[in-house]
């Protein structure tokens, strides 16, 4: 049978995490704690921030004397949010196009692949990469403008996969027996959408949807790596960090995890937390999320398995018994 | 002639897609506090670049490409690419017969093992044998594993394991797969039947009969190494191909030099795709005569 356990629990946990984050502003500190010098009694400066992981500062504190977890905490409501409205925008517009090409238009689904042919062959940071180059040098734009640029080329650079996929999936389904005997009987193209294939599109909509947020996330923080924050950069870059050319390095606007890992993935030699926390923090929203795709995979393919196996009960032959046609049977042999 | 007339007709389609997917942040101008759509502004540069790639006489042509350090950083980047892809089909076979020897209660274990790398991000794998080498040299002081890619060295072995990790689990994990399910064939009951032994049927019968499932395969496999390659290379700071892409794409080259770049990134893929191509064609044909 089906089961949801793995799927309910891990979409409560990233449910509870998002909470936490929205509702940071009523429990956690504006400033993340913010604290740069610390003095001994006698006023002095002994130490200044960054400071390695304690049982004041738990994960470590950034170059700016912010605690790292009330940082991630407060940032991880805009990575989780950016990565399924990209998810669900990508499934819907590819799902509708892909459905309508598949119904209305079949022909016009070569000339599809081939227009987007260039997205087959080149990996898809590169054309991220290339895509959002007017967003590192903005010329002071509001942020809203910036974060919807982005996530338009985020779904965008989906957006084909998904629909040739939708395509494929709506052209197996025409082929079974039911949708076809419903044709035969006159049913219109919209009746067969509404009937046939609306509960097929829940279940691999929700699949889908899963499949793009992992590869949403991924994409995001290979493009974080790349200076390329989602949410837009901060000019004035990161406090107190001297590079050996004198430019700033910017740093994310947003505290959103992806950018996190990329505006300190050089300062790992020598405060590994500032990355490995961020870092951690994604592999385990990645797994969470894997972990629910691997069970709606399951329940997909172990529907299709069942039914096979039920078939194949069906087809058993018949008991060599039956088959005797001698005159007498032995009873007990 | 029809076929010509498709072939022309498919073929300015590519071109204009890849026109249109280039030229998107044209179209989508940032305004104040609006993202604005002007077509008009596209329209021209596309008129622009397509006027570009035909203008091979001009002396600007492909300027900034003859003046990067091209074919050396090519080789690199595509030996790196070869070395791993070896490397990795290699070490995923030999792994893939072991694991399938093994007996049965390690063998579960083994396959969710693979399983489990399935998710893990590149980055995190990039960034722990970052560490790993680091911490290595600062705890004997021997600097036998060059990482960075500074003063024009350009390290081998750091950056093709690095790269190659992750897609190793990527063809273990298909490999397995295709193998219980090739298992379940009736083939391996009746040489099961006739008495030949566990790893002579694996050996001899089945791997051959997966072999073309693998080349088809293979393709997923270069593509991750190509967008893995282009991270490392970032991170490392090595002069390699890649490098000369970004250069390319922030020091506004021209359009060409551009599309020669992407031609020359995307050539293995092309390449791994006609080898698949012809395999499928023989096991149909092979099919069609069996039938």
């Amino acid at each position: 049978m089906r089961r949801y356990k793995k799927t309910i629990i891990g979409s409560s946990l990233l449910l509870i995490i998002l909470l936490m984050s929205c509702l940071y502003p009523l429990y956690g500190p504006a400033d993340f704690n913010q604290k740069v010098l610390i003095h001994d009694e006698n006023g002095r400066v002994i130490d200044r921030a960054p400071f390695p992981p304690s049982e004041e500062h738990w994960l470590g504190t950034t170059r700016n004397g912010e605690d790292v977890h009330w940082v991630l905490l407060y940032g991880v409501k805009f990575t989780l949010i950016a990565a399924f409205s990209v998810a669900v925008l990508r499934v819907i517009f590819g799902g509708i196009v892909g459905i309508i090409i598949s119904l209305w238009a079949p022909f016009l689904k070569r000339y599809f692949k081939d227009f987007f042919l260039t997205m087959r062959y080149i990996p898809s940071i590169l054309i991220a990469i290339i895509l959002m180059i007017p967003i590192k040098f903005p010329d002071d734009v509001a942020i809203s403008s910036i974060v919807t640029y982005q996530l338009i080329i985020l779904v965008f650079i989906g957006f084909p996969s998904v629909t040739v996929f939708a395509a494929d999936i709506t052209d197996e389904l025409l082929k079974t027996s039911f949708v076809q005997s419903s044709y035969l009987m006159g049913a219109g193209n919209f009746h067969i959408i509404k009937r046939q294939l609306l509960p097929y599109m829940r279940s691999y909509g929700i699949l889908f949807t899963v499949q793009q947020i992992l590869s949403t996330l991924q994409i995001i923080m290979q493009l974080s790596i790349f200076e390329l924050f989602l949410g837009g950069a901060n000019r004035a870059g990161i406090f107190g960090y001297d590079d050996p050319y004198g430019r700033p390095k910017l740093a994310s606007m947003s505290y959103e995890w992806a950018g996190l890992i990329g505006q300190n993935f050089t300062e790992f030699t020598q405060m590994p937390w500032i990355v490995f926390a961020p870092l951690l923090g994604f592999f385990v929203l990645i797994l969470i999320i894997n972990m629910i795709k691997k069970e709606l995979e399951n329940n997909i393919l172990g529907v299709q398995l069942m039914k096979t196996k039920r078939k194949r009960k069906k087809e058993k032959p018949l008991p060599a018994a039956q088959t005797h046609t001698g005159k007498f049977d032995f009873l007990h042999d | 002639m029809k076929r010509l007339l498709s072939a022309l007709f498919r073929s300015a389609l590519v071109l204009s897609g890849f026109l249109f997917i280039f030229n998107l942040p044209l179209i989508l101008g940032i305004g104040v506090d609006s993202v604005e759509i002007h077509f008009d502004q596209f329209w021209e540069v596309v008129k622009n670049n397509l006027q570009f790639l035909f203008q091979i006489k001009d002396d600007m042509y492909l300027s900034l490409f003859k003046q990067l350090d091209i074919t050396g950083s090519y080789q690199y980047t595509m030996s790196i690419l070869l070395i791993s892809l070896t490397g990795i089909i290699l070490i995923a076979m030999v792994t893939m017969v072991l694991i399938m020897i093994a007996p049965e209660k390690i063998r579960i274990y083994l396959k969710n093992g693979v399983n489990f790398f399935e998710a893990v991000p590149d980055l995190l794998i990039i960034f722990l044998f970052q560490f790993f080498v680091i911490s290595l040299y600062k705890a004997t002081g021997f600097k036998f594993l060059r990482l960075y890619g500074v003063f024009g060295v350009k390290p081998y072995f750091i950056p093709i394991i690095t790269v190659s990790f992750l897609p190793l689990f990527l063809l273990l994990q298909f490999l397995i797969q295709v193998i219980t399910e090739e298992q379940n064939q009736l083939y391996v009951l009746y040489v099961k039947a006739k008495g030949i032994g566990r790893l002579r049927t694996l050996l001899i019968h089945m791997i051959r009969n997966i072999l073309p499932l693998i080349v088809l395969q293979l393709r997923t496999v270069i593509w991750v190494l190509l967008s893995n390659i282009y991270l490392v290379e970032h991170m490392f700071n090595i002069n390699g191909f890649t490098k000369q892409f970004v250069i390319i794409i922030y020091q506004g080259g021209d359009f060409a030099s551009l599309v020669a770049c992407l031609l020359m990134l995307s050539l293995p893929l092309l390449v791994i795709e006609a080898a698949g191509w012809l395999v499928s064609k023989r096991i149909k044909g092979t099919e069609a005569v069996s039938l």
